[in-house]
C-alpha cells in the first residue's frame, strides 16, 4: 500500500508561488467564505492567517475582492493560510482600532478528526503513517458525523476536506451553525464527542438506556467491528495492549483476572480470539442466579468497547471558539506536499494529488488545469460552494433569484 | 432632568399608587422605556402593578415607575445584593444547587420574603413584590458597568430565579409559565409524540431515575406516558444539548416538561443580558443625578455587606468572663482565631509590639469578643513589656492612650467597631515587621500553603482555597478555612444567617457556637446514657 508519508523535503517556495498563481481556486474559496456571489462582511469582515516557512506566523489579515485576496496570497507566498472568524470591523484595521472593541460574530462550525487520536487500536501504521486500513476509521467517524449532523442538527451544507496527512476537517456553513456562540459551540461539541478520554484507562460506563445518538451510532458501527478491529488492526494480538485497553474496559474484576490468567497462560491469541473468550470465561465464571443480570452488563461493556474504538474522535480545541483558525481548503501540506482536497466518495490519502505531480500533469497538458488530477475536486468543491449560496439565500431573495434563473 | 421629573411627580402625587409621601422621593426611570414616557405614566404604573401582582414570580420586564425613597432605594439595593452575594460565594465554594437552596431559603424569608399564603394580607405581599422588583433594578443599575459585574449579576440572579422557582406550589408555577407567554413553549401532539416515543424515552429515562428518583420501570414509563413535550430550537436549551439530556432532531430539541426550568432559566438570563447592556447604554444620562450614582458605585465596586456588627450591637457573649487578659492567649479561646488573628498573635509574642495598623486590628477584634477595656489595657501592658524592651512607664506613656481611646475612653469617645474584612482590605497593604491584613490577600502562596497544612487540610482544600485567593475571593477563602477545619457542612439549618464569612469576629463567634452546641449535643448523649 502507498503511504502518503511526504518525502523529507516538502515543496519549495517556488513550488508554492507556481500552485498560488497557477492553481489555487481562490474564487470559490471566497465565495465559499462569502456565502454569496456579492461581496459581503461575511468576507470583508473575516481574518485570514498565514504561516511562512521561517515560523513566522500573521494573523489579521483580511481582504475585500477576490483580485485582492490572490494578488496578497500570491505576495505573501506563504507555507500555508488559515480561515478565522467574521469579526465586527475588517481585522486588517485592527491596529487603529480598541482591541476591545473587536468581537468575533460568526464562524463555521468546524470539527477535527486526526489520526493520533486512534493509535491505541491501530497497528497498520504509525505515527504521521497513513494507509487505506487505517483512513477506514476516519471514513467510518465521517459517516457518523454526517448523519449526526444532518438529522439530529438538521445541518445542511458541511464538507470534509482532507488535512493533507492523517485527518480530516468538517467545515460546516449552515447561517445556523455559523452564529453559534462559543457556549453554543462547546455543548454541540459535548453532544458529539462521546468519547473524551483518550488513555482508554477506564472503562466508558455510558447510561442506559443509550442516547438516541449512540443508538444509531452504535446501529452503524457494529458491523465493521469485526472487520476493521477484529480482522483488519487486531490491536489486542499484542497482550499488554490487552491488558490494558480491552481489559480495563470489562465491568467485574473476577472476569478480568480470569482473561488475564487465560491470556498469561496462552500468549499471543488474536483479537478475535480474546473478544470470544471473554464470553467463554464469562460463562463459566457466573452463577446461575444472577447469569442474566451479568451477560447483561457484559453485552453493555461490549457495546462501549465499540463506541470506544471505533466513534469519531474529535479534537476539542478546534471546534470550541469562534476565533479559532483552521487551515484553508487547497493548501499544500508543507511536510507531505498533498493538496487539502475536499474528500470526495471512496476518498484515500493515497489519491490525494501532490503538487509535485500536479506541476508535471500541466507541463505535460499545455497548464490546463482541466487535465490534472485536481480537476474532480474542484469541480466537487464548486458544486458544494453553489450548494451553500443557494441555501443561504434567505426566502425573499431566494425566490428572486429563482425566478431570474427561469 | 431629574428636577423635572420631580415637578411632574408634584403634580401626579395624589392620583396614582404611590407609597411614599417622603419629600426626598426619586423617581427611578430606567432606560429600557427610557424617557419618552409623557403624561400617560400612571397608567403604565398601574399595568406594571396589576401585573407584578398576578404571579408569584415574574421576569422583571416592565421598568418600575413609581416613587421610592433614597432610603428605601439603599436599605432594598443592599438585602437583594446580600442574597445575590450569598448565592455568588455558595457557587465559588462548588455548592450543588440544592444545598444553595438550603442555604439562601432563610435569608430569601428575611430579607426579600414573599408571601406563600393566600391573599390573605394583600397589602404585605404586594410590598414584598414591590420591594423585590425595584432591587432587582436598582441591582441592574449596579451591575450593568462591565462585562464582569454583568455575567456574575446574571449568574446569581438566575440561580436565584430556579430557587424561587422550586419553591413555588405546581398550580402557582403553572399559572407563572402562563403568565410569561413564551413563543418556545409550544407542546407537541399526541401523534407526534407516538411516533418519536421510543428516542424521547431513551433520553428521559435516566434523568426520570436520578432526577426524579423513579427507581422503577414502570413508574418511569408511567410518568412517560403523562409527560407533555415541548418542541423548540435546540439553541435554546444548548446546555441540555451538552449533556445529552434532550433528544434532538433536525434542529429541534424535545424538553419535556419537568425539564422546563431550564429553558425558563435560559430565557430569563438572556432577558437580564440583554437588559444590562441597554441600562448600560442610557447609564451616562443618569450621571446629572448627584444622589444615586454614589450609592451606585459604592455598591458594586466589590462591597460585602455584612450585618454581623449591627445585629450585635453588644459583641460577643461574655457572661462569666471566658475573655480576659489571659484567657486571650489559651488553646482553647486561641482555636476560634480567624488566620488574621492568630498572625497578629504569632507577631504580638515574636515580637512584644505591633504596630499602628496591627494594634488597631487586634485591639478592636478582641473588643470584638468582648474583652473589656481594664483587661484589656492589661493584656497588652503585659505583651509588650514581657520582653523587657519597654517599661510599664513607657507603655502608659506612648500606648496606654491609644488602646483605651478605641473603647471610647479617650478623644472623641466613639465607640469603634471591630474591623469587617472589607475595612481590612480597604487598609495599606503590611509591609515589613507589619501583622496586619488579610493573610489571604497578603501571605505568598507557599507561606499560605503552610499555614494550611498546619490546620491538617488535605492538598485539595488547600488548593481550593489558594483558588480563591488568587481570584481576589479572600471572604470565600476564608470561608472554605473555616468549613474545612469545622465539622459541620455548610447547610446546619440553625444557622439561619450569611453563611459567607466577613467578618473575623463572626468567624470567633460562629466557631465557638458550633462548639457549644457540640458540647451539648454531647452532654445530652451521655445524659441519656447515664439514666
Amino acid at each position: 500500500m502507498a503511504t502518503t508519508n511526504g518525502t523529507p523535503s516538502g515543496p519549495s517556495s517556488s513550488d508554492m508561488e507556481y500552485y498560488y498563481r497557477k492553481l489555487y481556486p481562490f474564487t470559490d474559496i471566497y465565495h465559499w467564505l462569502n456565502h454569496s456571489m456579492t461581496t459581503s462582511k461575511d468576507m470583508t469582515h473575516r481574518e485570514f492567517a498565514m504561516a511562512f516557512r521561517s515560523g513566522a506566523y500573521k494573523r489579521y489579515n483580511s481582504y475585500t475582492s477576490i483580485q485582492e485576496f490572490k494578488q496578497q496570497i500570491e505576495r505573501a507566498n506563504p507555507d500555508r493560510f488559515e480561515i478565522g472568524a467574521i469579526y465586527n470591523k475588517p481585522p486588517k484595521e485592527r491596529d487603529t482600532i480598541l482591541k476591545s472593541e473587536m468581537k468575533a460574530l460568526e464562524k463555521e462550525l468546524v470539527f477535527d478528526i486526526d489520526m493520533d487520536d486512534y493509535d491505541s487500536y491501530r497497528t497498520c501504521c504509525t505515527g504521521a503513517m497513513v494507509c487505506s486500513r487505517c483512513w477506514k476509521f476516519i471514513t467510518l467517524a465521517m459517516e457518523v458525523m454526517n448523519i449526526t449532523l444532518s438529522e439530529d442538527f438538521g445541518f445542511k451544507d458541511f464538507v470534509w476536506v482532507f488535512s493533507g496527512r492523517r485527518g480530516a476537517h468538517c467545515w460546516i456553513s449552515d447561517k445556523r451553525a455559523r452564529q453559534m456562540g462559543d457556549l453554543q459551540r462547546r455543548n454541540i461539541l459535548d453532544y458529539v464527542n462521546v468519547v473524551r478520554d483518550r488513555s482508554n484507562e477506564k472503562r466508558l460506563s455510558l447510561m442506559r438506556p443509550y442516547h438516541p445518538l449512540l443508538v444509531r451510532s452504535l446501529d452503524l458501527l457494529k458491523p465493521h467491528f469485526s472487520d476493521i478491529i477484529l480482522e483488519e488492526q487486531d490491536p489486542w494480538a499484542d497482550d499488554a495492549n490487552a491488558f490494558a485497553t480491552l481489559l480495563t474496559a470489562l465491568h467485574d474484576k473476577l472476569l478480568m483476572d480470569a482473561c488475564r490468567k487465560y491470556w498469561t497462560e496462552n500468549p499471543g491469541r488474536s483479537s478475535k480470539q480474546k473478544w470470544s473468550d471473554i464470553d467463554v470465561l464469562a460463562s463459566s465464571e457466573v452463577k446461575a442466579n444472577k447469569r442474566h443480570d451479568y451477560l447483561l452488563k457484559l453485552k453493555e461493556c461490549k457495546e462501549d468497547i465499540i463506541l470506544q474504538t471505533l466513534y469519531p474522535k474529535l479534537d476539542v480545541e478546534v471546534t470550541k471558539q469562534t476565533i479559532h483558525l483552521l487551515k484553508a481548503p487547497f493548501c499544500i501540506h508543507p511536510a507531505t506536499g498533498n493538496v487539502c482536497v475536499p474528500i470526495i466518495d471512496g476518498f484515500e490519502p493515497s489519491q490525494a494529488p501532490k503538487l509535485i505531480g500536479l506541476q508535471e500533469e500541466m507541463t505535460e497538458h499545455n497548464d490546463n488545469v482541466k487535465f490534472t488530477s485536481l480537476q474532480k475536486f474542484l469541480d466537487y468543491f464548486e458544486k458544494y460552494v453553489n450548494q451553500v449560496i443557494e441555501n443561504n439565500l434567505d426566502s425573499g431573495t431566494k425566490r428572486e433569484y429563482e425566478e431570474l434563473l427561469k | 432632568m431629574f428636577r423635572q421629573n420631580k415637578r411632574r411627580l408634584a403634580a401626579r402625587r395624589n392620583n396614582d399608587l404611590s407609597f411614599e409621601d417622603s419629600n426626598t422621593s426619586i423617581k427611578l426611570e430606567n432606560g429600557i422605556t427610557g424617557f419618552t414616557s409623557n403624561g400617560s405614566l400612571s397608567l403604565d404604573e398601574q399595568k406594571l402593578y396589576s401585573n407584578i401582582s398576578k404571579t408569584k414570580l415574574n421576569f422583571y420586564e416592565l421598568p418600575p415607575q413609581g416613587e421610592i425613597t433614597l432610603e428605601e432605594f439603599e436599605t432594598w439595593a443592599i438585602d437583594r445584593l446580600k442574597i445575590l452575594q450569598e448565592i455568588q460565594s455558595s457557587i465559588s465554594r462548588n455548592k450543588s444547587v440544592k444545598e444553595i437552596a438550603t442555604i439562601i431559603k432563610p435569608q430569601l424569608q428575611k430579607l426579600l420574603p414573599s408571601t406563600l399564603a393566600s391573599f390573605s394580607n394583600a397589602n404585605d405581599s404586594f410590598l414584598e413584590k414591590k420591594k423585590d422588583y425595584y432591587s432587582h433594578y436598582i441591582l441592574r443599575l449596579c451591575f450593568c458597568r462591565t462585562k464582569e459585574l454583568r455575567e456574575s449579576f446574571i449568574r446569581s440572579e438566575t440561580l436565584l430565579f430556579k430557587i424561587r422557582f422550586n419553591m413555588l406550589t405546581a398550580v402557582d408555577q403553572t399559572k407563572f409559565v402562563q403568565s410569561l407567554n413564551l413563543p418556545l413553549l409550544q407542546f407537541i401532539s399526541d401523534e407526534e409524540k407516538n411516533q418519536l416515543s421510543q428516542q424521547l424515552y431513551q433520553t428521559a429515562s435516566p434523568l426520570l431515575q436520578f432526577q426524579l428518583n423513579l427507581t422503577d420501570e414502570q413508574q418511569r414509563k408511567a410518568y412517560f406516558a403523562r409527560e407533555r413535550y415541548i418542541k423548540l430550537p435546540f439553541e435554546n436549551v444548548i446546555e441540555l444539548v451538552g449533556n445529552r439530556q434532550v433528544f434532538i432532531n433536525n434542529g429541534y430539541a424535545y424538553l419535556p416538561q419537568f425539564q422546563q426550568l431550564n429553558l425558563l432559566a435560559s430565557e430569563f438570563s438572556n432577558n437580564i443580558s440583554n437588559s444590562l447592556i441597554k441600562t448600560f447604554q442610557y447609564m451616562p444620562r443618569l450621571n446629572e443625578d448627584d444622589r444615586l450614582l454614589p450609592i451606585l458605585t459604592h455598591l458594586s465596586s466589590g462591597y460585602t455587606v455584612t450585618d454581623f456588627d449591627q445585629n450585635n450591637g453588644q459583641y460577643g457573649e461574655n457572661s462569666d468572663n471566658e475573655i480576659n487578659a489571659e484567657s486571650v492567649w489559651s488553646p482553647e479561646i486561641m482555636k476560634h482565631y480567624p488566620l488574621s488573628v492568630k498572625h497578629l498573635m504569632e507577631g504580638l509574642k515574636l515580637n512584644h509590639h505591633l504596630r499602628y495598623n496591627g494594634r488597631q486590628q487586634l485591639s478592636l477584634f478582641l473588643k470584638g469578643i468582648g474583652l473589656t477595656a481594664d483587661e484589656s489595657l492589661k493584656f497588652f501592658a503585659k505583651a509588650f513589656t514581657d520582653g523587657g524592651h519597654m517599661t510599664t512607664e513607657k507603655f502608659n506613656k506612648e500606648y496606654r492612650y491609644n488602646f483605651r481611646h478605641n473603647y471610647g475612653l479617650e478623644g472623641n469617645r466613639i465607640n469603634y467597631k471591630p474591623w469587617d474584612c472589607r475595612t481590612i482590605l480597604s487598609k495599606p497593604r503590611p509591609g515589613r515587621g507589619d501583622y496586619h491584613g488579610c493573610p489571604f490577600r497578603d501571605f505568598s502562596s507557599e507561606k499560605m500553603t503552610s499555614e494550611l497544612q498546619k490546620m491538617n487540610l488535605t492538598p485539595a482544600q488547600i488548593g481550593s482555597v489558594l483558588d480563591s485567593c488568587n481570584k481576589g475571593e479572600y471572604t470565600t477563602a476564608n470561608t472554605k478555612v473555616f468549613e474545612f477545619t469545622h465539622d459541620f457542612n455548610g447547610n446546619d439549618p440553625e444557622i439561619n444567617d450569611q453563611t459567607l464569612i466577613a467578618h473575623p469576629n463572626l468567624y470567633f463567634e460562629r466557631s465557638r457556637q458550633l462548639e457549644k452546641k457540640k458540647i451539648e449535643i454531647e452532654e445530652k448523649i451521655k445524659g441519656t446514657v447515664v439514666n
